[in-house]
């Protein structure tokens, strides 16, 4: 109603009120006393109409003598004309007063002696000052409440409840909501702002949060959450008939409590260090198990050289024995001999040789110990393959120059 | 005129407006009246179902008015009455209740005023509320049950308010919080601190154990990988053996004599030849045939 009084709300007829001052030539041919009157007291006196030729100087000197008789407390006469004028800028005055405005995003109620009257739109509008009263709800804006504090300001009573699991988190939330029937608003319930709104939205987040386990809440079921709440106070609002549309309710903060934040963020690095651990494992994995392919290749390749060897070796030997025994089969009597003096000479060349003729001796022969020492002082140096490997010049054969070692053959002569 | 007269005009309209005023009444959109005479309730004017607001009259100075608010009040309950459930555990519930004037005669005869009304209604929500919820445990309280014993405890509270003919519909008593008293909530901390350590337990020993089967999979794999290449090898090997064997037979073969002949002096080479040996021969072996007999021999 702070819009109403820009004259008193005060009791008809006590005051000029709009019935209290006519229009001048309304009062015309009243029962009123005389031309000259005095005192026009301001007030629900109504002056007599003006019948008179005088110029403008009288008039300007009875307004003098008006004002001085006023203020003077002398006698003198008033001018009814000047009273009809402030009657005329009173009823102005008033007519003014009754306009009013209506904001883009609001709805003005009116109400005439408290009763419903008419909705306004937005705009400029009249009414009829004292008993017209103009009450203007903002209907397209959305107005929010924030439940359990906002920004720093918190308020642990409201943000803490209880979870389904019998945990408790720490969750703050916002509704955002709008005035849909002004009058509903304004005449179904008491306190239909924030209080109803707010009053409701606890109710309701914590029956919801009561259903919702503490891992829904704080991870993936908040987008239920804000669904089930949105849809729980709509449905306790319009049994009220509040006039009122949930718009969103939006989850602001959903947390564990203070007192155990740090044990959730405890798990948190938990799962990164289990993480971790599994990381190094597979680093391992990936070198253990490379380094293994890349040696069983080696082996593989190694016996893959091994038979290319060992074939071509036995190969080469093969050949080079067919060779000899082709020259063999030609005289074998002749080769025999000369591949075993051949051989012995070249065994012997490099060997102590003791020579003794058992021949009638009796006693047991002593030799020098010296004959006994290696003969490495002197190796001959062009002969190291000599000894592995039959000299060329006895059977002269492209072959014997294979650098093949005498112990495979060895082996393959078994 | 004088002044006298105007006295007496201002007293005639001084005592018209003091009429005026007291056979004048104004009931609001929101309210309903009950127009008493000598204190005795006459008639209501706006009931709930009946549009009367508006400007009304009444007999001056031998009725006056009283207003009640029609609309649907907000009563917060006596913040935190401590319920106790049927499982011995402590709630504060705070809740609401929302109720309207239904009947303003019966309410004011009942009542009188709002206060008395409140203090009323506050004492029947909470009682109805201790009652319908000292049969439930506090699990059913929290989450399972609630909206069905908030149900309960409103038809209790409606029923009550009806009995005792207050004139007063009870439109909704709703469970605002229900929360355990502050010993109870340190205890749930603790248990929710445990419960969290224990899944950090948890969680690093799975990590633990899915990083020990890496590894022993790579272990494994490593030696299968190792042995299947020792087999492969193994066997090119037996192979490379097989094949030679097979091409000294098919050479060798050809005069097995010659070829140990052949094969003992390749032998006696390698084996003697190297310098450190040192032989004791007899003048009667072959190689000193010559040499001991002359060229005749």
């Amino acid at each position: 109603m702070p819009w109403t009084d820009n004259s008193d709300d005060g009791k008809p007829g006590q005051k000029p009120g709009p019935w209290g001052a006519p229009p001048p030539g309304g009062a015309g041919g009243d029962n009123e006393p005389p031309p000259p009157p005095r005192r026009p007291s301001g007030g629900p006196r109504r002056p007599p109409p003006p019948i008179n030729t005088d110029e403008i100087a009288a008039i300007l000197r009875r307004w003098r003598l008006w004002i001085e008789d006023r203020f003077g407390g002398a006698g003198g006469p008033a001018a009814p004309q000047l009273v009809g004028l402030i009657a005329a800028a009173l009823v102005v005055v008033w007519l003014l007063s009754g306009i009013y405005f209506v904001q883009p995003a609001e709805q003005g109620v009116v109400t005439t002696f408290g009763a419903y009257s008419r909705e306004t739109d937005p705009g400029l509008h009249w009414r009829f000052v004292p008993f017209e009263r103009v009450q203007k709800v903002q209907v397209a804006s959305l107005q929010r409440v924030d439940i359990g504090g906002s920004g720093d300001n918190e308020v642990p009573a409201e943000s803490l409840m209880l979870t389904g699991d019998e945990n408790i988190v720490d969750l703050t939330f916002t509704v955002q909501y709008r005035i849909n029937d002004a009058a509903k608003f304004l005449f179904r319930v008491a306190d239909s702002g924030d209080p109803t709104i707010r009053s409701v939205a606890e109710s309701a987040i914590r029956e919801v949060v009561g259903k919702t386990n503490l891992d829904d809440v704080l991870t993936n079921g908040r987008g239920k959450l804000q669904d089930q709440t949105e849809a729980l106070m709509q449905q306790i609002l319009d049994k009220y008939g509040a006039g009122v549309t949930v718009v969103e309710v939006q989850v602001r903060s959903a947390n564990p409590p203070k007192d155990v934040i740090q044990d959730f963020q405890n798990v948190a690095s938990a799962s990164q260090y289990a993480d971790s651990q599994v990381n190094v494992a597979d680093a391992y994995k990936n070198r253990v198990v490379n380094e293994a392919k890349g040696n069983a290749a080696q082996i593989v390749q190694e016996a893959q050289a091994y038979r290319e060897r060992v074939v071509h070796t036995a190969d080469g030997d093969a050949s080079r024995f067919n060779q000899i025994y082709e020259q063999y089969r030609r005289a074998p009597a002749v080769t025999r001999e000369r591949l075993y003096l051949e051989t012995m000479e070249r065994v012997l060349a490099k060997s102590n040789k003791v020579i003794v003729d058992t021949h009638g001796a009796t006693a047991p022969i002593i030799l020098p110990s010296d004959a006994f020492r290696p003969r490495t002082a002197a190796p001959p140096p062009p002969t190291p393959d000599v000894s592995q490997s039959p000299p060329p010049p006895v059977i002269a054969q492209p072959q014997t120059q294979l650098p093949t070692p005498g112990s495979p053959s060895t082996g393959g002569a078994q | 005129m004088n002044r006298p007269a105007l006295i007496a005009a201002g007293v005639v309209l001084f005592i018209i407006a003091l009429i005026a005023a007291n056979t004048f009444y104004v009931v609001d959109q929101t309210h309903e009246a009950i127009v008493l005479r000598f204190g005795q309730p006459i008639r209501v004017v706006n009931t709930p179902g009946a549009n009367q607001a508006g400007l009304h009259l009444k007999q001056p100075f031998l009725e006056n008015t009283v207003l009640f608010d029609k609309r649907i009040q907000l009563l917060d309950t006596n913040s935190e009455a401590e319920v106790l459930a049927s499982d011995q555990r402590r709630l504060l519930v705070d809740a609401f209740l929302r109720y309207r004037i239904s009947d303003p005669l019966q309410y004011y005869e009942a009542l009188h005023d709002d206060a008395t009304a409140q203090d009323r209604l506050d004492r029947m929500a909470t009682s109805s509320l201790r009652e319908v919820l000292g049969t439930a445990t506090s699990t059913d309280i929290i989450s399972g049950r609630r909206d069905e014993l908030m149900a309960q405890a409103r038809a209790e509270v409606t029923a009550q308010a009806k009995a005792s003919r207050l004139g007063i519909d009870v439109i909704d008593l709703r469970i605002k919080r229900a929360d355990l008293p502050a010993a109870n909530e340190a205890a749930i901390f603790r248990r929710m601190q445990t419960n969290r350590q224990q899944e950090a337990e948890r969680i690093k020993a799975i990590g633990k154990q899915h990083a020990l089967e890496i590894t022993a999979e790579a272990d494994k794999e490593v030696q299968v990988t190792l042995a299947t290449a020792q087999e492969e090898a193994e066997s090119t090997r037996g192979e490379g053996d097989a094949k030679r064997a097979v091409i000294f037979a098919q050479s060798f073969g050809r005069d097995p004599k010659f070829a140990a002949f052949y094969r003992s002096m390749q032998a006696y080479e390698a084996s003697l030849g190297q310098g450190d040996t040192t032989m004791v021969l007899s003048p009667d072996s072959d190689f000193f045939k010559y040499f001991k007999k002359g060229p005749a021999g």
